[in-house]
């Protein structure tokens, strides 16, 4: 069990880790919000067992490949597959059929984690007989998403709540036609990755390497500061063609991005699905 | 932070709370300098259900906070079910997808702690009946901070669990009675 017993974190040894952070790897956390930061980092020095923030900045400049071990601690992407069922069933029924007469859907995952919702996304796609046209690349600065995602293998323990999501988006079609058990992991078709391509891109300081008629960002923006939501937003903006759509998380929201007030139009307002004005 | 940041009373709690928290929030009067935070366990996928019990509260706007979301006073604000809610210094509210603590999201501790990083000016720390220990750590640094800090009296607790397990740790400076805490939460909280 956790204990909630953190160490404490002096400003000046934050901002010593922000600029390691910066020149030695390339990484700009300064717009991460700030509590979430604190939170990771005193769980990463608990964790490791280093006495205090100074600690952590020596090892991250002595050791470089303490760095990767570091970025999968800090980067934390909990997700599960169609976690928040009401928005997956959303895309399903408003957004999917807007694609019916398209040539070629690019989508792009960004903040893809673990590759849960990269898979809940190409069921639907697959479901809506839209799989064959759709080219997904599921992105994320955590190099576990290249690790982990492309097996499309998880603990047999988060089972229940998989197939209880599935079958409030899905209710008609059997869990088995996408998974089997295998030892202790359940494992989901391979043919749901054919049209995947998993990459590693940062979404603070990486442009956009192509157009979409699909994004989907959730649950990544709420570790980011009202500013880079700004800034991140707008990247989405001028990533999606006339009439792509944006997904986000069910409690992140537009509310800091003034453009996306004219551009971005909602298409469901609670299931925070956003659609580019033409 | 801007001088008109409001008043926080940032109050946790699980089973054996609802009822009688709800009971007192609709006797507390309006005050436009004072937000209530409510941090309480709650099931998954159970969108705006608190939100609905605890509606009709004379004067309070009641929200469950988006990412982001400004902390107004005037306000109650319920953690989202599934999320951490977590205080930025800047005056907003973040929410967080990381592991739960003591098996919950939202945790009491992690919103009580990032309380006291943010060295939020004036704000107090309430924690109720509950089964689990989330919550004590959490007060527990608020009191270490300097803030107010109390307690339901287990005695008058419906599950006595999570306020006992606050008073192992420390002494806070309030241990009250259900049926007093309208009265508590018409104080100021203050920094000591």
């Amino acid at each position: 069990m956790q204990e909630e017993v953190l160490p404490e974190i002096a400003e000046a040894d934050l901002e010593a880790f922000f600029q390691i952070m910066h020149s030695v790897y390339g990484f700009d956390f300064r717009d991460y919000a700030r509590a979430s930061v604190l939170r990771r980092l005193g769980t990463i020095l608990k964790k490791y067992g280093l006495p205090d923030m100074r600690a952590l900045n020596q090892r991250l400049l002595k050791q470089r490949e303490f760095f990767e071990t570091f970025l999968n601690e800090f980067r934390i992407g909990a997700t599960e597959l169609f976690r928040d069922p009401t928005a997956w069933v959303a895309l399903r029924k408003q957004v999917l059929p807007l694609f019916v007469a398209t040539p070629q859907i690019r989508v792009w995952h960004a903040g893809a984690s673990t590759g849960e919702e990269v898979l809940s996304l190409a069921i639907l796609l697959t479901e809506a007989g839209l799989y064959s046209r759709a080219q997904i690349y599921a992105t994320d600065i955590d190099p576990r998403t290249l690790a982990i995602a492309p097996r499309a293998r998880y603990p047999l323990r988060h089972k229940r709540l998989y197939m209880e999501n599935f079958q409030q988006v899905l209710p008609d079609v059997p869990f088995s036609k996408y998974v089997h058990d295998e030892g202790n992991e359940m494992v989901f078709n391979p043919s749901l990755l054919e049209n995947v391509r998993f990459l590693r891109h940062n979404l603070v300081s990486d442009e956009p390497f192509s157009r979409f008629e699909l994004i989907l960002c959730r649950n990544v923006l709420i570790y980011f500061t009202p500013e880079l939501q700004d800034r991140v937003i707008r990247k989405f903006i001028r990533a999606l063609v006339p009439g792509g759509v944006l997904m986000i998380g069910t409690k992140e929201s537009l509310f800091w991005c003034k453009e996306a007030e004219k551009i971005l139009v909602p298409i469901n307002n609670l299931e925070r699905l956003y659609r580019r004005q033409a | 932070m801007k001088p008109d940041t409001p008043y926080l009373w940032v109050i946790g709690g699980s089973a054996g709370s609802f009822t009688p928290l709800r009971e007192a929030l609709l006797k507390l009067p309006y005050d436009p300098d004072t937000s209530i935070v409510l941090c309480l366990h709650r099931l998954k996928h159970a969108r705006f259900q608190i939100t609905d019990a605890f509606l009709r509260i004379k004067g309070w706007k009641l929200c469950e906070p988006d990412d982001k979301t400004p902390i107004q006073g005037g306000f109650i604000y319920i953690a989202p079910a599934d999320y951490h809610l977590l205080i930025e210094r800047e005056g907003y509210f973040s929410l967080s997808v990381e592991d739960p603590v003591h098996f919950s999201r939202p945790s009491i501790d992690v919103t009580m702690i990032s309380t006291v990083q943010a060295v939020w000016p004036r704000a107090g720390g309430i924690l109720l009946s509950g089964a689990n220990k989330d919550g004590a750590q959490g007060l527990f640094q608020m009191y270490q901070a300097g803030y107010f800090t109390a307690v339901q009296d287990p005695a008058d607790a419906e599950v006595p669990h999570m306020p006992n397990a606050a008073l192992a740790l420390f002494k806070p400076h309030c241990k009250f009675f259900i049926a007093t805490l309208s009265s508590l939460l018409a104080q100021k909280p203050i920094l000591n």
